[in-house]
């Protein structure tokens, strides 16, 4: 199998429980090597938990994993060389500034990208000396996806990418996906924004209730649903209204 | 397709700007720095005057045998009880810990630059206890100081293992102090903290004495005076470190 056609992420047959709640139910999907999926859902749709669980950051109840090809929980360390994570809820060491946290995250891998490629992608060179505590909601977002980069990653969790950015910052994000995509990187996209999915996605994973509703491309769900847009496409197909 | 991912983990310099990091963390935490270094100091000036210049033996007073050993425990007991568990609890809390294990950082690392840091400020605050004990109060050194220096680090070694099980129990960091303080307190009281621990109902004062507080302040005075270390303070600091190590990473969590 040539190295390109693999597909860079594997879930089946997915599911998690918390107690006796489904968070996450029987989903399997597949992400080919350098595409952008969309993971959409309302809260509590099971995005999170389907994300952490490819992440290895949480373990299946039953189902299994691979990202380029290794389990992320059994190949832990190789899968945290190629796999970079932003996490919806992670705050960094709040006394560190911008500078230090990415000298700090750059030194974990062994070919990082350089402190100013990271701050420049992001938009915060002119905050290197803030410390993390000081930047504002957006920035220390922003700051969390230079890290996740920090380490050239082939394959990107990003949860949440532009929840709670100004429409600047916002747009600044899409297009460092768009440099990802260049890049050949693949990307997973955790999101409730319409616009964020049908500008960058190549395919969407529609989750509901911890299951998975449908897998398309953007205008695939559109036809699907014989909707006249994604947001109509989505409360069509759910039920449910976003946001 | 995956035989091209080679391991290749953090290296020495990643180790070096971690403890860096933790570093500026706890030096920027200023609040965190007056407990470890301020009420040791405190102690020693208010014991200092009064203690005297009687000599207890080898020509050392009792500011150096009695005093000089508590002071020193103050130092590592709220290094190693009070405050590194509630970095590591803080750490836990707001998902730092959970971030740097999706790394190639094991958060491993994180447990090994604490422990460095918190050996760095047992050192300022011995080092800057001693240095106003010598200078102003005339305190000696010990008479076995390569002793006192191993077993100062075998003490550093109980009371971190103490902090950790604090670290790895405690859900918030709210809580990480409360019971920090209160493991503190109550290992200083059984430990000669508030007076000798001969003012104890026996059972109390034996208790006290196998407890690392109490065995530290023992083994130090030791040190201090020239006399011998009795086997059961070791005993008492070792099994500390071993049961500490065993409970902590049995119960510890990442997240």
């Amino acid at each position: 199998m040539d190295d390109t056609d693999a597909p860079a992420v594997v879930a089946e047959n997915l599911s998690k429980r918390y107690g006796g709640a489904v968070a996450v139910e029987d989903v399997s999907l597949r992400v080919a090597t350098g595409d952008i999926l969309g993971v959409l859902g309302v809260n509590g749709a099971g995005k999170t938990t389907t994300v952490e669980m490819i992440a290895g950051l949480r373990a299946p109840d039953s189902g299994h994993v691979r990202v380029l090809g290794l389990d992320p929980r059994h190949d832990r360390a190789k899968v945290r060389q190629v796999l970079g994570v932003q996490l919806q809820q992670a705050y960094l060491h709040h006394a560190l500034t911008v500078a230090e946290l990415v000298g700090l995250y750059r030194g974990f891998y062994p070919d990082p990208r350089s402190a100013e490629e990271l701050l420049d992608l992001v938009g915060l060179t002119d905050r290197r000396t803030t410390r993390f505590e000081r930047l504002s909601g957006g920035q220390q977002q922003r700051l969390s996806i230079a890290l996740a980069l920090a380490g050239r990653p082939r394959v990107v969790i990003l949860d949440e990418l532009t929840t709670g950015l100004d429409p600047r910052a916002r747009r600044q994000m899409w297009a460092t996906v768009e440099q990802l995509r260049d890049e050949r990187v693949t990307v997973l996209l955790v999101t409730h924004a319409m616009e964020e999915v049908e500008r960058l996605c190549d395919r969407v994973a529609l989750l509901d209730g911890g299951r998975l509703l449908a897998l398309e491309t953007p205008a695939g769900l559109v036809a699907r649903a014989g909707a006249a847009n994604l947001d109509e496409a989505f409360v069509t197909l759910s039920g449910k209204e976003l946001s | 397709m995956s035989t091209a991912i080679e391991v290749r983990r953090p290296g020495p310099g990643s180790w070096l700007t971690l403890i860096r990091c933790e570093a500026k963390m706890v030096i920027r935490d200023t609040a965190g720095l007056v407990i470890p270094i301020g009420l040791p100091m405190l102690i020693l000036v208010m014991s200092a005057s009064t203690a005297g210049d009687e000599v207890v033996a080898n020509g050392r007073t009792v500011l150096d045998v009695h005093v000089l050993p508590l002071v020193f425990t103050v130092v590592m007991a709220t290094v190693g009880i009070v405050n590194m568990p509630s970095f590591l609890a803080y750490y836990r809390r707001t998902g730092i810990l959970r971030r740097l294990s999706v790394t190639p950082a094991s958060p491993a690392m994180v447990l090994v630059a604490q422990a460095v840091v918190s050996v760095l400020q047992a050192v300022i605050g011995i080092g800057a206890a001693l240095a106003v004990a010598v200078l102003v109060f005339d305190a000696n050194l010990p008479v076995r100081p390569v002793a006192a220096l191993g077993l100062v680090l075998l003490a550093m070694a109980a009371l971190y293992a103490v902090g950790m099980v604090v670290a790895a129990v405690a859900p918030t960091p709210n809580s990480a102090v409360a019971m920090g303080l209160i493991v503190f307190f109550a290992f200083g009281a059984l430990g000669g903290l508030f007076g000798g621990r001969g003012g104890l109902p026996d059972p109390l004062a034996r208790v006290g004495e196998l407890l690392p507080f109490g065995a530290t302040v023992e083994v130090l005075s030791a040190a201090w005076a020239g006399a011998a270390i009795d086997p059961v303070h070791l005993m008492g600091l070792t099994a500390t470190i071993v049961l500490g190590g065993v409970v902590s990473a049995v119960f510890f969590r990442w997240d």
